[in-house]
Parts: C-alpha cells; structure tokens; sequence
C-alpha cells in the first residue's frame, strides 16, 4: 500500500477551545505516539488526511518540523451526522515491523441460486509487515451451496500475513432463500399483528387490532 | 411486534430528547443502513412496519438487521379526563432515537435494491432519515 505524506503542525493549545479553533480553520487536531515515546499532539490539514483516511488502514507519512514518521489510524473520531473527522489517533510504525490490523472481507462471485451470503465477520485480524498491509481478504462463494460455511482458517491470506482472529470465527455464511409461501405467509402475519391493512382505509377492526397490542402491552408489563 | 417481556417500572419519565447518538452510529452487520437525522419517539409499530415495506421490496433475498428497540414506555390519559388522579396507562413501547443512529441495515441485495427497500422504510418513520454505505466494504 502507498504511503500518503502529511505535513504537520505541532499544538502547543489544547482543550475543546483550542481543538474548535483548529476544527474551524479546516485542520484535524490528532495525537501521535508509540514505541515509547512522549505523544506528540499535532494538526493535521484537513482534506488531505480524510482522502487519505478514506483507505482502511492507511500508512501515512507524517512530517512534523522536518522529521518523518510512518503511522497507521489507530482511531478515527468522526461525527456522528456530517461527514467530518473531529480527531485522530495515530501510532507511530517502523518499516519491517509487523503490526495487527483489522482488514475488510470481501466475497467475489455468485453463490448457488436460492441462497444468501451473509458475511458474519466484516473484518479479519492480521499480523502483516506494517509497509505491506492488504486491503481485503477475498473470499471467493462462486457456486456454493446452501450450509456452507467458511471459517477464518480456510481464508487464504496475502503472502507473509498471519492470522490474528480465533481460528474457528465464523467469516461467510451461506444459508437457503426462505420460500415464497413461507415469506407471504410470515409477512402476512406480522401486518395482521401490527394492524397493518393494504388497499382498504382504517376499519373497526383496525382499532381493535391496536386494542390488542394495548392490552397485550400491559399483560406484558404485569408479568 | 417487538416488546418487551417484563420491565422493572410500568411507567417511566419520558426520555430526553436532546443530543446526539454517541453509539450505534456505524453500519455493523450489513453493507447498507438507514440512520437518522433528527430526534424522535419512534414506535414498535413503526420498528414493524418499516421492516415489512424493506423485506416486502427486497422479496427473498438479502437480509435485514433493526438495530433499535422499544424498550420505553408511553402513557396516555384517556379522552375527556380532568388533570391529576395519577399518571395515564401505558398506550406506546418506544425506542428513543437520536441524530446519528444507524436504525436498520441490509445485506445481500444490490444498492438499487436495498436503496428503494430503504426509502419505503424510511416513509414509515417520523423523522427524517438517510441511506447510508459501509465504509470500506464492497460497494
């Protein structure tokens, strides 16, 4: 994976004052640390470090004063409804170090028709070298059937990447379509229970539907 | 319908309403969410509904996560009663929703797909919503 250059300031003002003065001014307050040494709290430019944040596991260089480090995100502290990265913690790495990190699964190909493929565990740990971390783990479910299930150990890592995560962790699962009846019949039931009427305005029996989740509400509570 | 089995208090305060969620705020099992964008009381009825206008659209494939659930509950005094003799019965089971929360998630299905199961969902819900992706996943 490339490594993306970051140029950064070091912060001598800290608290929520400071950290909002440099949110305005379109920079990222973050922390750097590491391998023992003191955290450097710095700034980073804002638009670049998203882009860059925007690959998992992103190797960063970060120049801070005319000295490079390589770091990885350890954690991204991102707000909650506009697409803004608020701080970043960031550990220091050194080439030909090996450093565990979570790596997205992703599935190729088309399972046995009638199925569905459920990806159980999103991410997989790995220790892998911290200059060549992988951007997914692919699982191939071409053709498979329904009942098949795929463990973290039979994933076939990238060369020199081992396996973090407890070997027996269930990553895809392939279990069978529901049948049509079954589905009708199921959805059937859930808007009968909910009161859920189609084609037709609100009847008597509508209100009585409501009626008896009220009660059954209460029965609950008493219980 | 989702409701609890029993509770410790049948009639609690309402809950507040300010702020912004500070968990659930990710996508965590599928590849697609809806999450919300305003404050808002939303119902075991509404929860339901919404997952039928999804799983209706998207047939039989794909599957569907509701990450919320109604565990509170709404009283009510009956019509036409003078103030005071206590608090109402409890009418509503509720889950106290706040800006930022991923409420339901899908997987299995195309975008388009899972994009219109969640616009008819969203219809069901009384607040504003919006289609979210998992980040760094295959889309």
């Amino acid at each position: 994976m490339a490594e993306t250059k970051l140029v950064a300031e070091t912060r001598t003002q800290f608290g929520k004052g400071a950290a909002r003065k440099i949110r305005r001014a379109h920079n990222i307050p973050a922390v750097l640390y590491g391998h023992g040494t003191a955290p450097v709290h710095i700034t980073l430019p804002g638009h670049s470090t998203m882009m860059a944040l925007k690959t998992a596991n992103a190797l960063l260089e970060i120049e801070i004063d005319g000295t490079v480090q390589l770091a990885l995100a350890k954690d991204i502290q991102r707000d909650p409804i506009r697409p803004v990265i608020e701080h970043v913690d960031l550990v220091v790495v050194r080439r030909g170090e090996k450093v565990s990190v979570d790596v997205n699964v992703h599935t190729e190909g088309e399972a046995a028709p009638e199925t569905v493929v459920t990806v159980d565990s999103q991410t997989v740990e790995l220790l892998v070298l911290a200059t060549n971390i992988p951007e997914n783990v692919v699982v191939s479910v071409e053709g498979l059937v329904a009942g098949t299930q795929i463990l973290a150990s039979a994933l076939e890592l990238p060369e020199g990447a081992e396996l973090v995560t407890d070997p027996e962790t269930l990553v895809v699962n392939i279990t069978a379509q529901v049948t049509a009846e079954a589905l009708e019949a199921e959805l059937a039931e859930a808007e009968a229970e909910a009161g859920i009427e189609k084609d037709e305005p609100e009847s008597a029996d509508g209100e009585g539907a409501e009626g008896d989740d009220a009660a059954k509400g209460e029965a609950a509570d008493e219980a | 319908m989702l409701i609890p089995r029993r509770v410790k208090h049948r009639k609690q305060h309402h809950p507040g309403r300010s702020g912004a969620a500070t968990g659930g705020t990710t996508i965590a099992f599928g590849d697609f969410g809806v999450q919300a964008l305003e404050p808002a009381y939303v119902t075991n009825r509404q929860i339901e509904s919404a997952r039928i206008a999804m799983t209706r659209h998207m047939k039989r494939g794909g599957k569907v996560w509701i990450n919320i659930y109604p565990d509170r509950p709404l009283t009510k005094k009956p019509a036409e009663t003078r103030m005071g003799s206590g608090k109402g019965s409890p009418e509503w089971w509720i889950a106290n929703i706040k800006p930022g929360r991923v409420m339901f998630e899908v997987s299995g299905v195309p975008e388009s797909v899972a994009r219109e199961a969640m616009r008819l969902a969203m219809h069901k819900l009384p607040m504003k919503c919006r289609f979210v992706r998992r980040e760094g996943g295959d889309f």
